[in-house]
């Protein structure tokens, strides 16, 4: 339980108590220091504040990332050939075009469990292990034709949201806030909450880390139940004493600053502590879920053990959406279905389907799609093939499935192609880099032109090889 | 039939995965009550009990558990429900033991026999009316039955929700089940399991199992071969030369080609005489696939004159596909030319005569004052005393000031602080940045190093004893071949063997690239400045630096890796048990790979040591575990090792990975380099051998152990980078930045450097001192330059806004080691014991000794912008965040040290001059005292530790 006086303030005026810490503290909180609170926190090192390179299409990207690899023929990706083909070696056609990966099995074909149908008005066919989100087909813009080289979860997932398996390099998350700044002036710009990590699954931290940026662009995890780090008041302490204690830092600080001049990380110090302050406020708001209907609870599955862990994960995408959150990711754990695939991926579905049918329908409803973009996906893909005696898929980087929505996408497309068995891409293959290269597109960076000075090294999001949006999506 | 017993057979197990113990009925007896006998024959009481049961080795939280026995019911004494109330009972597998009449059925596995209907049938259950039924009961025969528990959703703190069933399966045909059930209320982890007899097992009821066991897996439980796993390195294709460079092929390109394709004016910019540029021409041992020779045998080239002849088209087809061999003194590299600064010779300069003659005090000084007046800077005035010692005491100790020194001279703290251990821990800390220095392998798997905490204190040690900076160089690469061998020396190659390492990688050959790419990159920036890795896949753009360049330095270290090794004195002890170990684990493995075959399966890759283990026969597994508890009980370093110069003592400990690396070392022998063209593993081109960039002239003929060698060379006076990219890393930690701002490149695409008189003058006292850093210390800490206030003015500020050109002193943030250190020594707190292994969880040492796991190094390290341990990280950046005020005015350990400072106090006065070393202004006491009267002495001891002054070198 936590007597926090700022949950009580937060029930009756934030905007007041911000502003008796301004009064508190004698600082007030221009625009003027804000935006330049904006502009060192971004690109645009010049002073300016972050502007896109051209018209956003999206404000905000929510990255619904499911790690451990769901498999492409048994969601977004039908292959009728395969159960044709079951328990047959993968035709020489094909195997000769999936690459030597020692894990790549080309023997004995499995047919998907699930059926798929024809979906939305634009058709789009989608198995019915994800019933809720097949809902909305129309909204979606599938890839099928995303494609790697590294089949090994912890590089995998460094590849899918770094661009590389090392680990080194800044996530997308991190360009992205790089790039256009913070929306918001309490809450962090990137935010990251992992899900369901027991198992075989680490997360990878690189995968919301700032690479080679400084550490302010990386992601703030938090956990869904819990909230941002150290955002509570000790016990004890009420909202009176902080505003003291505030106070009295921040002419501690102005002293300092004062006896230095001109230290832009000395004024950077001061502004820190009113965010810190307005986090305090704004944060446990955020995570208030109970502040929601209980419609919207039930909608997102809170009602429900089986969906709650990821329901309340995406309301609380949604809420932080509202607030201006740059790039929220959501990194559910456990689809690695090496053994009993239709086991694994019916209770993973069980778990995600309907909070991110929720999602979408919510962020629709707000008239938000329109300005927050999607992306669902894990680190690859799985073998069409069965792997060992028990029923499962193995790893498979060389093909596979994720979707968009929102944010200026066109919904009901399929982009891409795979071979008849979903092994290979055969049509448009895609990066995971250019898939970066798209979300920042959306937010209105050009990939080229977003520079990082590196050692001497000019960095971009899409790295020495190079990569583009798929622009398709939002035609 | 007399029924076999095997009740005491210890098969253990292991899981392939390493974070949960084994399932296993160790060598704890099976606890019985007395219905239950020797032979376990069971009655029943007709009531609940629980005759027979007994504890697993270790509770068992993994994501798979099958279990089996048999069961043999005396048909005489089975009853039939329509004829009495038929009969039952189960085995069941619980969090704990209960009693002998405790029920063990709500939500927990049950696997048995049950009444359904008119029968007695096999059936399993989480609750009762939950059961699912195999087939009936029948008497007086052997019985096998087989469960698995398993969890949907993988983790420890899963449960166990899905219970599945077989009767008399055929172990090789792993068939399907007979009945499944699922329940979200199952136990997570299971300890105990047991037999339970009900209200139908009669008194006089006959039941026999035995033949008890559990596995982790379906093979395991019957013995079988382990489900399939990895190999070995890919060989590389022997050269199989059938023609030479010289005799063969040679003649035919000069005739026919060099006419337009040579020379620095080559047609179309295509030279065949140089191999760089045959390799961008060529495919890999693919003289099919490479554009050369389709060129020539489709009679595209040469452009006149006949074609070439079969005979030559062979020629060329057989020197591609073996190999592309040439001969680098027929037709040399040639070495690139550069006027770039940095690859010149460094040369001392004068020391300059300037106006400002008074302000000199080291010849550091007439450096700058001469920028300065050249600029019409004026520098700021000396810093006050207190101001001196502070900045002083952060900088060279990371720890604040100790009051009873404030009226020491500042020369003599100066030298006072260069002795001291702290000065060592600090100053280590900015080595261990560089050399990308963490305790575990990285990526997925991320095992821990025990060991690696040796080369932190080798560190640490070298920097308190002032270790020459070529003798630093020398021991980190290549300390395992230096003679007379030392421990000492061999810890150093920690700088080797820091390099991440994915134990779930099965490729060995990317695998081991992976490493041998960090290990050249980090050696790259470290030493020489020079940021390489764009070589890895083509020739630099911008630094005369080629990809044959890359793969040359990758070759001073591809037959060596990174491993465990036994400290000496105790090498012939412990390489015995490890032999021994080996030989227990290759009989084991051969066995397995041959029962694998015999199964049609011709490479088995999939038997990883963890299957190894599980396929361990009783009397191999105990011994196996007794010899590796011994030879952890040796003491150890994570360091490189390489057949080619280690010492002949040497014993190699174990380190397990999923897919660990090469261990014998005849396959490092025959290791050779080649380069990867586009940086991929899979496509090799020609073969190099070890040397440094050509850009800095020939190795010398094939020196006997080229890494010593490559540390020579580095260590060498006449070498351009090593001394300058040291000075100016001292320069930039004591002042923030350095004299070349990009520290990590001295490359062309790195900053001039403001001063390079300066800095060659460094590094020239650096050589010419024996390499003594201290000596730079002192040439440095002893500058009016080093001892300028950070007074501001407008005037310089106009002309040099940066303060690139160090006309004041810029205060800047400690780094987030010394925050936390400095906010602990404060307190009161610091717990001043060094050395060791580091400390995991709650800890009051220095940040340094802190356990550096990747992926998950301290929330405080990474949220003030700490090293990442991942690549070489040559300067900390300064990010400002709302999140660092959050951990400075919530966090525990924030209120744990204010509360310390607050204990240690009398007034605001004295909190405020420990944590700042100044009394505080009249403004400041009244605004600290008012809170403190306020709100407590806690609470003004909050502000200050919050106080930017606190946390910034003044």
């Amino acid at each position: 339980m936590s007597p926090s006086p700022v949950d009580a303030m937060n029930h009756t005026s934030p905007t007041l108590s911000r502003r008796s810490f301004a009064a508190a503290s004698g600082f007030a909180m221009g625009t003027l220091a804000l935006r330049s609170l904006l502009a060192e926190e971004s690109a645009g090192s010049t002073g300016d504040a972050p502007r896109p390179h051209h018209p956003p299409t999206a404000r905000s990207v929510i990255v619904l990332f499911m790690a451990g690899g769901p498999s492409q023929v048994d969601t977004f990706d039908p292959k009728p050939e395969l159960a044709k083909l079951a328990g047959k070696d993968v035709p020489e056609s094909i195997a000769r075009n999936v690459p030597k990966i020692k894990r790549a099995g080309l023997k004995n074909l499995m047919a998907s469990h699930w059926d798929f149908h024809p979906r939305g008005e634009c058709g789009m066919p989608i198995s019915t292990l994800l019933p809720e989100t097949a809902k909305f087909a129309d909204d979606l813009c599938v890839i099928r034709s995303m494609t790697h080289r590294n089949p090994v979860h912890g590089p995998g997932e460094c590849v899918a949201l770094t661009g590389t398996g090392a680990g080194d390099r800044p996530s997308v998350g991190a360009w992205s806030v790089y790039g256009l700044g913070s929306a918001s002036q309490e809450l962090p710009s990137f935010i990251a909450m992992n899900l369901m990590t027991a198992g075989m699954q680490y997360p990878q931290a690189a995968g919301w880390g700032p690479g080679f940026l400084p550490s302010r662009f990386q992601g703030t995890v938090v956990e869904p139940a819990r909230g941002i780090h150290d955002v509570d008041m000790p016990d004890g302490v009420g909202n009176a004493r902080r505003l003291r204690e505030l106070a009295v830092i921040q002419q501690l600080n102005r002293r300092f600053l004062e006896s230095v001049e001109q230290h832009s990380e000395l004024e950077a110090r001061i502004r820190s502590y009113e965010m810190a302050f307005r986090m305090q406020t704004a944060a446990p708001e955020l995570f208030n879920v109970g502040q929601e209907s209980q419609q919207t609870q039930r909608m997102y599955g809170l009602d429900a053990d089986q969906t709650k862990t990821v329901g309340r994960a995406c309301l609380l995408a949604r809420r932080m959406v509202e607030r201006g959150v740059r790039f929220i990711q959501i990194r559910v754990g456990g689809w690695d279905a090496h053994g009993n695939i239709k086991g694994n991926h019916t209770n993973m579905a069980g778990r995600t389907d309907r909070p991110i049918a929720a999602l979408i329908a919510d962020l629709k409803q707000r008239g938000l799609l329109d300005s927050t973009l999607l992306v669902w996906g894990g680190e690859f893909g799985r073998t069409p093939t069965m792997e060992g005696r028990a029923k499962g898929r193995d790893h498979s980087p060389a093909a596979y499935s994720v979707w968009l929505a929102g944010g200026g996408v066109r919904g009901g497309q399929i982009i891409g192609q795979t071979d008849p068995i979903g092994y290979t891409v055969t049509e448009r293959p895609v990066k995971p880099v250019e898939l970066h290269a798209t979300m920042l597109h959306a937010l209105g960076i050009d990939s080229d032109r977003l520079v990082y000075d590196h050692h001497g090294l000019l960095e971009t999001p899409v790295g020495v090889t190079g990569g583009q949006p798929v622009l398709e999506a939002f035609a | 039939m007399t029924p076999v017993l095997c009740a005491a057979a210890t098969i253990v197990l292991l899981l392939s995965q390493g974070l949960v113990a084994a399932p296993g009925l160790g060598n704890s007896p099976w606890k019985r009550n007395g219905l239950a006998t020797q032979r376990f024959e069971i009655q029943g009481t007709e009531g609940r009990n629980n005759p027979l049961r007994r504890k697993l080795d270790e509770p068992y939280a993994g994501d798979e558990l099958f279990v089996r026995y048999y069961l043999n019911y005396d048909a005489g004494t089975i009853d039939l429900p329509n004829e009495d109330e038929g009969e039952f009972l189960v085995l069941w597998l619980d969090i704990g033991e209960g009693s002998d009449a405790s029920t063990h059925s709500q939500h927990v596995p049950n696997i048995g026999i049950h009444v359904k209907g008119n029968q007695n049938r096999f059936m399993i259950r989480y609750v009762s009316r939950g059961e699912a039924y195999g087939p009936p009961l029948v008497g007086d025969r052997d019985i096998l039955v087989v469960g698995r528990l398993s969890k949907t959703v993988p983790g420890r703190d899963q449960p166990f929700d899905r219970l599945e069933l077989w009767i008399d399966p055929e172990p090789q045909d792993h068939p399907e089940p007979v009945a499944s059930v699922s329940s979200r209320r199952a136990p997570h982890v299971v300890e105990w399991i047991g037999f339970s007899t009900g209200a139908k097992t009669e008194v006089d009821d006959r039941i026999q199992v035995w033949d008890i066991d559990v596995a982790a897996t379906w093979e395991e439980l019957f013995g079988l071969p382990p489900a399939p796993e990895p190999e070995s390195l890919e060989p590389l294709p022997e050269e199989q030369r059938t023609v030479t460079f010289a005799d063969d092929v040679y003649p035919i390109l000069k005739a026919r080609c060099f006419d337009c394709h040579s020379g620095e004016d080559a047609t179309e910019g295509v030279r065949l005489d140089v191999l760089d540029e045959v390799v961008n021409q060529t495919a890999p041992r693919d003289a099919a696939g490479s554009r050369l020779f389709q060129l020539v045998s489709e009679e595209e080239m040469p452009p006149d004159g006949p074609a070439l002849s079969d005979h030559e088209l062979q020629i060329l087809r057989a020197w591609i596909d073996e190999g592309l061999h040439w001969d680098e003194q027929l037709l040399p590299t040639p070495v690139p030319q550069t006027d770039h600064w940095a690859f010149q010779p460094i040369r001392r300069p004068d020391i300059p005569t300037v106006a400002n003659a008074g302000w000199i005090r080291t010849p550091v000084d007439a450096f700058i004052a001469r920028k300065h007046e050249e600029q019409g800077l004026v520098p700021a005035p000396a810093a006050d005393a207190q101001t001196l010692h502070r900045r002083l005491s952060l900088d060279l100790l990371g720890l604040p000031p100790d009051r009873a020194e404030a009226d020491v001279p500042f020369e003599t703290l100066i030298d006072r602080f260069l002795a001291r251990p702290e000065y060592g821990e600090r100053w280590g800390r900015h080595w261990l940045d560089v050399a990308r220095w963490a305790e575990s392998n990285g990526h997925q798997h991320n095992l821990l190093r025990p060991h690696a905490w040796r080369y932190r204190d080798w560190v640490i040690d070298a920097f308190a004893s002032d270790k020459p900076y070529d003798q630093f160089v020398r021991e980190q690469l290549a300390g395992d071949a230096l003679e007379p061998y030392s421990d000492e020396n061999l810890v150093a190659t920690g700088f080797l063997s820091a390099a991440r390492y994915s134990g779930n990688e099965l490729d060995k050959d990317i695998q081991r690239n992976d490493i041998l790419v960090d290990v050249v990159n980090t050696t790259a920036r470290a030493l020489l400045g020079l940021t390489v890795e764009c070589a890895q896949c083509h020739t630099h753009k911008f630094d005369p630096i080629s990809i044959r360049d890359y793969y040359r330095f990758q070759a001073f270290f591809t037959k060596g890796q990174p491993v465990n090794v036994v400290l000496s004195g105790e090498g012939e002890a412990a390489r015995e048990l490890v032999e021994e170990r080996w030989r227990i684990f290759d009989t084991v493995h051969d066995r397995l790979v041959v029962a694998k075959r015999r199964q049609g399966v011709p490479d088995p890759i999939y038997i990883v040591p963890a299957t190894v283990i599980r396929g361990m026969k009783p009397a191999e597994k105990k011994r196996f575990e007794e010899l590796d508890r011994a030879i952890a009980g040796f003491d150890q370093t994570w360091a490189w090792y390489s057949p080619m110069t280690a010492n002949g003592d040497v014993a190699v400990a174990p380190h397990e990975m999923r897919w660990p690396l090469p261990r014998r070392p005849s396959v490092l022998e025959r290791l050779r380099t080649t380069i990867l063209i586009r940086g991929d593993v899979k496509s090799r081109g020609p073969e190099v051998s070890p040397g440094w960039p050509a850009v800095f002239g020939p190795m010398p003929g094939e020196p006997d152990n080229p890494r010593l060698a490559l540390a020579n060379w580095m260590t060498d006076p006449a070498n351009p980078l090593v001394a300058r990219v040291w000075v100016n890393r001292i320069w930039q930690w004591h002042f923030g930045h350095g004299l070349v701002e990009t520290s990590g490149d001295f490359g062309t695409q790195g900053t001039p450097p403001t001063h390079p008189e300066l800095l060659d003058f460094l590094a020239s006292e650096l050589i010419d001192s024996g390499w003594s850093t201290r000596h730079i210390h002192r040439l440095i800490l002893n500058s009016a330059t080093y001892r300028q206030s950070s007074t501001f003015s407008a005037a310089n500020d106009a002309i040099d806004p940066g303060n690139q050109l160090l006309w004041r002193w810029t205060p800047r943030r400690l780094e987030a080691e010394a925050i936390r250190d400095s906010i602990l020594a404060v307190s009161g707190q610091l717990d001043a014991r060094r050395g060791g292994p580091s400390d995991e969880g709650a800890s009051s040492r220095r940040s340094i000794y802190l356990r550096q796991r990747r992926g998950n190094l301290p929330h405080q390290q990474m949220l003030f912008d700490g090293a990442n341990g991942i690549a070489s990280c040559t300067q900390r950046r300064v990010s400002t965040t709302a999140l660092q005020p959050l951990w400075l005015l919530n966090s525990r350990f924030i209120q744990d040290a204010a509360e310390a400072l607050a204990t240690r106090v009398e007034t605001v006065d004295e909190a405020f001059q420990l944590a700042v070393a100044r009394e505080p202004t009249r403004d400041e006491r009244a605004a600290l005292h008012d809170l403190a009267g306020e709100f407590g002495m806690v609470s003004a001891c909050l502000a200050i530790l919050n106080s930017s002054e606190f946390l910034y070198i003044p």
